[in-house]
């Protein structure tokens, strides 16, 4: 693989992060992990991962389900025939993820597109004094064909703050190598650096609204640019989440990928349910 | 150990995005292993060679050797880029065979695309077997990078 000069500045930022928070990273000392933090209290927002942190050795799993149908195909009576779109086939992902270390977290996504996506996350900075934001570093692989072909490694970071108990907001600068189905050779940009916003707001005790989008700032950006909003329901150690979005990734490259041109959007849902 | 437990996905990660993920292009060439999106390849993987396909070589018809080239077009080597980049084709006015930087209007590709907008039959003549998919995208970017003589 050639480094392009994109993919160069991506990985000296992602490092640039990181070498000093070798440094500075703490234990988990006084603040319990495992306490439910009102306003981050899943994994993930839609696809885009949260600064959520895994209490070590314990676990989460995720369903997540994207049906294939479009909502805006056909009239209101052709979607209501295929119940909106629940008839029809969906991809779906299986997650569990991990905490190994303090602070550090690692799992496994599968889609049933036969993708699997290994991704690990360590949370370099907590909000909290003089430290205004979360941050974490985030690494993944993934590889289509049960992670026999076509691989795309990224690397990023996930930079947060949550506001009282109420709001959480998210900025993940990540760049995601080999995101073209083609040889580099047969195309201008192999690779994708998307900036992902995201926002999850507590609008009742235990409901909240999120809401992510991922432009891509530079790099290869077919169809059009990821983009998801969900309502959720929090419930006990469970998170049951109803979603729409112009596509249906839920890995980091077929997020970077975008949906299909078109403006199409589909129904999907995800349940988290928490280990601890 | 702390700095080794932050450590080690780190450098991991830098290992696994430096690994080398790409897609091979021999993965897409198909029957011509070698072809790659240059003028050289091409002409000596596809205008010169039958492949592993059994698609007939260009320069079969296309030839000054011992005949009329077919349809006018001479794909022998030391003259098939003067006679395919910018310009016209004989037998439909307007058309250009290779316009650098627009494979779409390259009538070379619609020739061998075997588009509705070709006079005559798709190319090879005597195909099938055609130009696969893969042969055709790699013909494509070398249109589309600028049609280099290189």
């Amino acid at each position: 693989m050639r480094f392009t000069k994109r993919g160069s500045i991506a990985l000296s930022l992602v490092f640039g992060l990181c070498l000093p928070s070798a440094l500075l990273a703490q234990e988990a000392g006084g603040d319990d992990v495992a306490a439910l933090k009102l306003a981050e209290p899943d994994f993930t927002l839609v696809g885009l991962p949260t600064s959520l942190r895994v209490p070590t050795f314990r676990g989460s799993f995720r369903v997540t389900h994207r049906f294939r149908r479009p909502l805006n195909d056909g009239d209101f009576g052709d979607l209501a025939a295929d119940l909106f779109g629940i008839d029809s086939g969906a991809q779906i992902g299986l997650e569990f993820r991990f905490g190994i270390v303090p602070n550090g977290q690692v799992g496994i996504h599968r889609v049933s597109n036969r993708t699997i996506e290994f991704f690990g996350q360590y949370s370099l900075w907590r909000q909290g004094g003089a430290m205004p934001v979360d941050v974490s570093a985030l690494a993944t692989i993934e590889g289509t064909n049960n992670f026999k072909d076509s691989y795309s490694p990224a690397l990023g970071a996930i930079v947060s703050r949550t506001v009282n108990d109420v709001v959480a907001l998210y900025v993940e600068p990540i760049w995601v190598n080999n995101t073209n189905a083609l040889p580099k050779q047969l195309v201008d940009h192999n690779d994708t650096f998307i900036v992902g916003v995201g926002a999850r707001v507590r609008v009742r005790p235990t409901v909240y609204l999120v809401g992510e989008y991922a432009p891509r700032a530079s790099g290869d950006h077919p169809g059009v640019s990821h983009i998801a909003f969900a309502i959720e329901k929090r419930a006990g150690g469970h998170m049951f989440q109803l979603n729409f979005s112009d596509g249906f990734g839920t890995t980091l490259a077929e997020i970077a990928r975008g949906g299909p041109q078109g403006h199409d959007w589909f129904m999907g849902f995800n349940i988290t349910r928490k280990f601890f | 150990m702390i700095r080794r437990v932050v450590w080690t996905p780190i450098v991991l990660a830098g290992a696994l995005a430096a690994g080398g993920c790409d897609e091979k292009l021999k993965s897409v060439a198909g029957p011509t292993p070698n072809l790659e999106p240059t003028f050289a390849s091409i002409q000596r993987e596809i205008f010169e060679s039958t492949d592993s396909a059994g698609r007939t070589a260009c320069t079969q018809c296309h030839t000054s050797t011992g005949r009329n080239p077919s349809g006018g077009l001479n794909l022998n080597h030391d003259v098939a880029y003067d006679q395919i980049v910018n310009v016209p084709v004989r037998g439909k006015p307007g058309a250009i065979r290779v316009i650098p930087g627009d494979p779409d209007n390259s009538y070379l590709v619609q020739k061998l695309e075997g588009s509705s907008a070709i006079v005559g039959r798709r190319m090879p003549s005597n195909g099938p077997p055609y130009l696969t998919d893969g042969q055709i995208l790699i013909l494509r970017r070398w249109i589309a990078i600028g049609a280099p003589r290189n």
